[in-house]
């Protein structure tokens, strides 16, 4: 048991610097300029040189990601002068997280996803909830109501969520919701708890809607075939109800691959939902990852790749931790 | 059969009903605008928060760190200079009483305001001022403009870490310092009233420092927690502002990565006061209804934009094709593309900077005379049989999410009468920032330049003159050389006549036109409209805004929702908000 945890806490590391080593190598490669980003689009030659080589960018590629990689996890050690850690984050005891400092924001990578980070969590946890509520109801009465009105609706709907684009759900709530009826705020992230609860509404719909529609159609096929099997027919045959047989029998099994599927959308919208964070001006990673594409922001690109890579990393661990939790036949695989 | 039928006609209502929702944002009305609560009292009233917002956000709050074009708006609000620019573009005095100019040009003597305070509370002495240049320009600070200042005696031996101090900045007593240049320099005071040098706090130290709150001595300041990054930034009156009685606002609020529907909802219900960042046709409507078009007015024109070719490069090493590319380029037609923006360029300086002359025809569309120089340069083509013209399709590099993703389009139909094919790739803007500037790299692309500072030479040397060009991060993009046109830059800036160095700019600017590095396209301006409870609102020639003098008269904070559920719900949802500021309750006591 315990090999088997070490064996894959080693391949989520391998995963993860593999991950973060390929971004660092492609944001280099490309032929545009960090520097000339910082400086801006009308700075003169040698200001920009001088601003490249403050930053660091005029060594080598070597150089830089020895560098990166020397500082990503390390040591501190009590004798450090406290600029030398500067822009880290203290992991465990002495062991120090340190992505550099923003070429553009001129901070600490760590402070500014210590502030993103929750607000993308808050975001991603509530737009899976939607999905799988929506979803998986949707889906099971379904199934349950096979070929009816019921059925129909939920499958033509599904297929209009899924087909339309997020930024037009985004915008039809944004009028809708707030413009029109003023029940909740129009986009932002508020100042208070309940402002923050308020706020992620909106967003967590238009995630959950697109996402739950899919999930709509998954379950109903599970659940229709599973509805078919014998054991249904047994259970029946013992005299359970209906809604019994639905909801202990076949529903946990038509779940697994919403499971799966769950794992690697949490991890997704982790690493940011793009276009709903620009729509409601949600401060997340998502938004701060295009930023920094856009900008060229070497250390902050290098800090949404580690998140969303440990995002997507864990999750499928717990995934995997949950497979065995609800099947007992992967445990007995094990 | 009668069942899917049915089936169906539901689905076509729900999918009608869909789209009525998602199109409905864009009615055709406007919304109503707030008005004034006192109207006909033009009595300043102080209080109050004025609210903008914008799709980007800044990066740094440093005069020594102003890397991004939204900065200089909060900036201007925050750090006052020993001189700046007016409403009218004039340089006028601001934190110096006054200033006096040696005959040769090179030595400025700025005598300060005695008693000016910074936000916290001291005093601004010359001291400080020197302090706040030496800060910014030297080389530990990420100053993209220090290069600007290099006319300042001993700059060179200060930003190589040569010298601790800066020779060219003199204090000659607590309230007087001197700036002392190596020769004539016409940009140099047009340069200073810019925010690079502005003096800052004592906290802000000797050099720039990343963890500094920014503290000047403007109009408005910073609190600690103020700027919310990547959200929004507040700064609240400056109590011991110079200007008695000054500012009249409590606050100015901006926020940031607004997207513009947002913003349109926002304006209309009056959470934010005014609008800048359009949708395209809304400026036009906002223009044509009466009960705006008081209340909205055109920012100056002060970015040109066109087609750069690379005149190191074939075939726009060839003088007659450039001519040729400049003349098929129809300007009134070009810029319907954006027709509420744009105005048609014909030559490199907009028409708000001096040096702008409006009896330079420059570059006019022609297209005999573009087929002849096509045939003068080798590459004669018939419109008629659509035989000739140039043989291959020539390389456009342009950049996503532009307005010349759309502009090229029409260059492409324009071009093709004269019998030139473009073959266009498109790439991001960093990526094509650093094509662009490579020299032997592009061959034609997108061009364009804001102002620095309002003056020809702030366009016509990085653009033309050959000491822009450089093997990378080159501002010369079509790689242009003239010595004629080198020397006549070079005079212009030593010359501190404005009537001579117009006459000298008038002439650099006929041989460009004529030999065509680029093919002027457009100027791009900026509209701005706000409610009529903002009053002496105008937009700043140079810095967007300076809100030092506005103030809002307003009875009501934002305008309460309506409710759908009473009566008609249907005509509430889909009605137009035309009534919405009339209709709508006070959620908030004035401010």
């Amino acid at each position: 048991m315990m090999g088997r945890i070490a064996r894959r806490l080693l391949w989520a590391v391998f995963v993860i610097w593999a991950t973060i080593t390929l971004a660092f190598v492609v944001s280099h490669a490309l032929p545009s300029d960090p520097a000339r980003m910082v400086a801006g689009a009308q700075a003169r030659p040698q200001d920009i040189a001088r601003i490249r080589k403050e930053l660091g960018l005029d060594q080598s590629l070597y150089v830089q990601y020895a560098r990166f990689m020397g500082r990503l996890v390390h040591v501190a050690r009590a004798a450090d002068p406290a600029k030398d850690h500067a822009t880290c984050a203290a992991l465990a005891g002495p062991l120090h997280l340190d992505l550099g400092k923003s070429a553009q924001q001129r901070r600490p990578v760590v402070t500014i996803l210590a502030e993103r980070l929750p607000r993308t969590i808050l975001l991603a946890l509530a737009a899976a909830f939607v999905q799988v509520l929506l979803g998986v109801t949707a889906g099971v009465i379904a199934a349950s109501r096979k070929k009816s009105v019921v059925d129909n609706l939920a499958v033509s709907g599904s297929l209009l969520g899924t087909s339309a684009p997020t930024f037009v759900i985004g915008l039809t709530f944004q009028w809708l919701f707030a413009h029109r009826l003023g029940l909740l705020p129009l986009d932002g992230w508020g100042d208070t708890a309940f402002d923050h609860a308020r706020s992620v509404i909106l967003p967590a719909l238009t995630l959950g809607v697109f996402g739950a529609a899919y999930y709509t159609r998954l379950v109903r096929d599970e659940m229709i075939g599973q509805l078919g099997q014998d054991y249904v027919r047994t259970a029946r045959a013992k005299g359970l109800s209906r809604s019994a047989v639905v909801v202990r029998h076949a529903l946990r099994n038509a779940l697994m691959p919403v499971v799966t599927i769950i794992g690697v959308d949490v991890g997704t919208l982790v690493g940011g939902a793009i276009v709903t964070e620009t729509i409601f001006r949600w401060p997340g990673i998502g938004s701060l990852a295009v930023t920094a594409v856009l900008d060229r922001d070497g250390p902050v690109i290098m800090g949404c790749v580690l998140v969303t890579s440990v995002a997507v990393v864990v999750s499928t661990m717990a995934v995997d931790a949950l497979y065995t939790a609800l099947d007992p036949r992967v445990r007995a695989e094990r | 059969m009668r069942s899917i039928r049915a089936s169906s006609s539901r689905r076509a209502r729900g999918l009608v009903l869909a789209l009525g929702l998602a199109t409905a944002g864009c009615s055709k009305e406007l919304p109503a605008p707030i008005p004034t609560a006192h109207p006909g009292d033009p009595t300043p009233r102080h209080g109050g928060t004025l609210t903008s917002a914008t799709f980007g956000e800044i990066r740094a709050l440093d005069p020594a760190n102003m890397g991004d074009g939204l900065v200089p708006q909060i900036l201007q609000s925050m750090f006052a200079g020993l001189i700046d620019y007016d409403l009218e573009g004039k340089i006028v005095p601001d934190l110096a009483d006054h200033w006096t100019a040696s005959e040769d040009g090179t030595t400025f003597r700025f005598v300060l305001r005695e008693g000016v305070r910074f936000h916290d509370g001291d005093e601004v002495t010359a001291d400080d001022v020197k302090r706040s240049v030496e800060r910014a320009l030297h080389p530990s600070a990420p100053n993209p403009f220090s290069s600007y200042f290099a006319s300042l005696a001993g700059y060179d031996k200060f930003v190589a870490k040569k010298s601790d101090h800066l020779d060219g900045v003199i204090v000659n007593g607590r309230y007087v310092v001197t700036f002392q240049l190596d020769k004539p320099d016409s940009s140099f005071l047009p340069v200073l009233a810019m925010h690079p040098l502005r003096p800052v706090c004592k906290s802000g130290g000797d050099r720039y420092s990343d963890t500094w709150l920014p503290c000047g001595a403007g109009p408005f300041k910073l609190l600690p927690g103020g700027w919310d990054r990547g959200r929004e930034i507040t700064v609240v009156r400056h109590e011991g502002y110079f200007r008695p009685g000054l500012p009249y606002l409590d606050a100015v609020r901006m926020v940031f990565h607004a997207n513009l529907t947002s913003q349109r909802f926002k304006f209309a219900t009056g959470e934010q006061d005014l609008l800048r960042d359009f949708l395209a046709p809304e400026i036009l409507k906002f223009q044509a209804d009466p009960r705006w078009k008081p209340y909205g007015e055109y920012e100056l024109d002060k970015q040109v934009a066109g087609v750069s070719m690379n005149t190191e490069m074939a075939p726009f090493d060839n003088i007659e094709l450039r001519r040729a590319v400049a003349s098929a380029l129809d300007r009134d037609q070009l810029i319907l593309i954006r027709a509420s923006n744009l105005r048609p360029a014909h030559v490199p300086i907009p028409p708000a900077v001096e040096g702008y002359d409006p009896t330079l025809a420059g570059q006019q569309f022609d297209l005999p005379a573009a087929l002849e120089h096509m045939k003068r340069a080798g590459y004669a083509y018939d419109p008629v049989t659509r035989t000739g013209g140039y043989p291959k399709p020539i390389p456009y590099l342009t950049y996503s999410q532009s307005l010349d993703e759309y502009m090229v389009q029409v260059v492409m139909q324009q071009l093709a009468r004269i019998g030139i094919t473009l073959d266009v790739r498109i790439v991001n803007y960093s990526t094509f920032l650093a094509l662009r500037g490579r020299r032997h790299e592009t061959v034609l692309g997108p061009a364009f330049w804001a102002q620095d500072y309002p003056e020809a030479g702030s366009f016509l040397e990085p653009l033309f003159h050959s000491r822009s060009i450089n093997d990378e991060d080159s501002n010369n993009s079509a790689f242009y050389a003239n010595p004629r046109v080198d020397e006549l830059i070079d005079r212009a800036r030593r010359d501190l006549d404005p009537a001579r160095r117009k006459k000298i700019y008038r002439e650099a600017q006929e041989i460009i036109c004529d030999e065509a590095p680029w093919a002027f396209t457009h100027y791009y301006r900026f509209y701005a409209q706000w409610h009529p409870y903002v009053h002496d609102y105008k937009p700043h020639p140079m810095w967007t805004t300076d809100p030092t003098r506005t103030w809002i008269d307003r009875t009501a904070g934002r305008i309460a929702a309506r409710s759908i559920f009473t009566g008609d719900a249907l005509a509430k949802l889909f009605g137009d908000g035309s009534t919405s500021g009339a209709r709508g309750a006070p959620r908030s006591a004035p401010p």
